[in-house]
């Protein structure tokens, strides 16, 4: 019997990139999978079709975190749907990429509220959902909440925001048996990189890496199933950073790297 | 009220851009409506019309016209 089996997860932002990294990692352990999507249906649905293949049941659900009332309605569609939740994953991201002095209020309400707002919502709907059940909930952040990028400062400070939430909700959920983490990647091959690329940037990273490469989904997928795992149960609260070691060394471009 | 009428009250509302200053020839860059104003407007306009606009094709869009044009494209693919 596989680990997850009869396991239900939702994954928010899962159509794509990361998310879709992390619910097939789950789908793999035999982990049911709740896919949610906000705008890009067609990708959810191949997403969704290649889950299936591994042999699970897959949902799909479309929903913008960054509303209240939709995030809602999904937890409503999977009360009425399963009645139960083990995992939550809140992998769903958005944000305005622009110098400090440009951040406009709207532009701060969209990155918080989908970034930040969003884990505390579906954490509180989602804590209901697995009593009982040892639940585990893994939010994921990135290293621009420590570290200043160019032009990322509302994502930046949103991600720091997110690392908070998980704090007290880790300590808050421990009655409720639920153990919650975050996992925080340096930039990662996917196509929402496209949005902060500049020339020259898949190089630079490469170079700074340690390791000698980029972090891919799979490397994020692989230590967030690893939280949602009991192997993991005494750790909470914790961000875990997977970076290929750029954080302990960011002068690694002068180092001799390992194998790429 | 016709699909332009909509897409016009949706994207005056959410940039807030006074209507009488949106022509189809208008770019967003002159009705003064920043990226998020976009992105806004997109997810709002998928909402009504339960339709998808692909973010490569929105980047096309030279104009408001080219919105509505793809809007009303979609929304007839849909009878």
């Amino acid at each position: 019997m596989k680990p997850l089996q009869g396991k239900l997860a939702l994954i928010t932002g899962s159509g794509r990139g990361i998310g879709k990294a992390i619910a097939l990692k789950l789908a793999s352990q035999g982990c049911d999978i709740v896919v949610n999507y906000f705008r890009r249906r067609e990708a959810a649905e191949q997403t969704a079709e290649a889950l299936r293949e591994l042999g699970v049941k897959v949902d799909l659900i479309k929903a913008n975190v960054g509303d209240s009332s939709k995030i809602a309605e999904m937890f409503d569609t999977i009360t009425e749907s399963h009645g139960y939740l083990d995992i939550f994953i809140s992998n769903a991201a958005s944000g305005v990429g622009r110098p400090i002095m440009e951040i406009d209020e709207k532009a701060w309400d969209w990155t918080m509220g989908i970034n930040a707002k969003a884990l505390l919502l579906c954490a509180q709907r989602a804590a209901g959902l697995m009593e009982g059940r040892n639940g585990k909930i893994v939010s994921i952040s990135s290293l621009g909440s420590k570290f200043v990028w160019p032009t990322y400062a509302a994502v930046g400070v949103s991600k720091a925001a997110l690392e908070a939430v998980t704090r007290y909700l880790a300590i808050e959920f421990c009655p409720k048996g639920i153990a919650v983490n975050a996992v925080s990647a340096s930039a990662v091959d996917t196509e929402a990189l496209k949005f902060y690329i500049r020339e020259g940037l898949v190089k630079d990273v490469k170079q700074t890496t340690p390791v000698g490469r980029m972090v891919t989904p799979e490397d994020v997928a692989n230590v967030v199933a690893f939280l949602c795992s009991e192997e993991a149960y005494m750790i909470r609260g914790q961000t875990i950073i997977v970076d290929g070691g750029t954080c302990v060394a960011p002068w690694s471009s002068v180092v001799e790297k390992g194998e790429a | 009220m016709t699909v332009e009428e909509q897409v016009k009250d949706i994207v005056s509302k959410i940039a807030h851009i006074d209507k009488s200053i949106m022509s189809k020839e208008s770019t967003f860059k002159e009705m003064k409506a920043d990226s998020l104003d976009v992105v806004q407007a997109l997810v709002a306009v998928e909402e009504t019309f339960d339709i998808e606009i692909p973010d490569e094709e929105a980047q096309k869009f030279r104009n408001f016209g080219d919105f509505v044009d793809f809007v009303q494209q979609e929304v007839s693919k849909k009878g």
